[in-house]
């Protein structure tokens, strides 16, 4: 079942024919990957809580281009919020990914906690891994799923997105899959 | 054919322009006019760049910024059209 798609792009035709499901394929697999890659992290940080953040937002953070912002949460109340929303965040995330459930909204603060750790670590250790790491791509494969709305394969989206509730309220589906 | 608006063009363009130069225009640049990148013995790699480690890391973060802005910005002033895959 091979799709042809027909269109533009920089001014000129790309028309291309793609294999309908093997692209249904990959966007299952990456969600999967990337959905178990942080429902891992926050899992894990509940497994051994309590987990402690400071170190991060505070330390490691400090003197980096995000610090200025991030280590406002780096004690007091600010920083208990935040030792419970990174795992709880990771762990929301990586369930909407494997789910295929707001597929849209978990990629789009994938990407965003994605750009803390790819700042952060980087600057930390003076980009000693390179500029293009892990957390980069991460940030690419997570805009991706946003774009492509992944979690109408074989996802909780699919259902969603043919609701009534979703059909009466059509800017949720820039939440969804 | 779906057409790109100019919201759209804006944060392929220019943010994914800023990604593609931070990351590859400069990383090939590193390469062919820069110094070597040695792994020293904890596999670390050694840098003596050309454009400044900083100032690469700002071009890449202003492209994934201005693609967060897109997202948002379709977010609150679009709609998708009826029954389109958005």
């Amino acid at each position: 079942m091979t799709e042809q798609i027909h269109t533009q792009l920089l001014g000129r035709d790309v028309s291309l024919n793609v294999s309908g499901p093997w692209l249904a394929y990959w966007l299952v697999i990456m969600r999967l990957a990337v959905g178990w890659w942080l429902l891992h992290a926050g899992l894990d940080k509940f497994a051994g809580w309590p987990f402690d953040a400071s170190w991060f937002i505070g330390g490691a953070a400090a003197g980096t281009s995000l610090g200025p912002f991030v280590t406002l949460f780096s004690d007091g109340i600010l920083l208990s919020f935040t030792n419970v929303m990174i795992p709880l965040g990771q762990t929301l995330i990586g369930l909407g990914m494997i789910l295929g459930a707001l597929t849209r909204l978990a990629a789009f603060f994938g990407a965003v906690l994605m750009l803390f750790f790819y700042f952060i670590n980087g600057e930390t250790g003076g980009w000693a891994h390179g500029l293009v790491t892990g957390e980069l791509l991460g940030i690419l494969i997570f805009a991706m799923i946003a774009t492509l709305g992944a979690g109408r394969v074989l996802g909780v989206d699919a259902y969603l997105v043919g609701s009534d509730f979703v059909r009466n309220h059509p800017k949720l589906r820039y939440l969804i899959g | 054919m779906e057409q790109l608006t100019t919201a759209d063009k804006i944060a392929a363009y220019v943010g994914g322009g800023l990604v593609v130069l931070g990351v590859v225009v400069i990383g090939l640049l590193e390469m062919l006019l820069g110094s070597g990148h040695p792994v020293d013995s904890e596999g670390a790699i050694v840098h003596e760049a050309l454009v400044p480690l900083e100032i690469r890391s700002y071009i890449i973060l202003l492209g994934l910024v201005i693609w967060g802005g897109y997202a948002i910005y379709k977010l609150v002033a679009t709609t998708p059209p009826a029954e389109a895959s958005a």
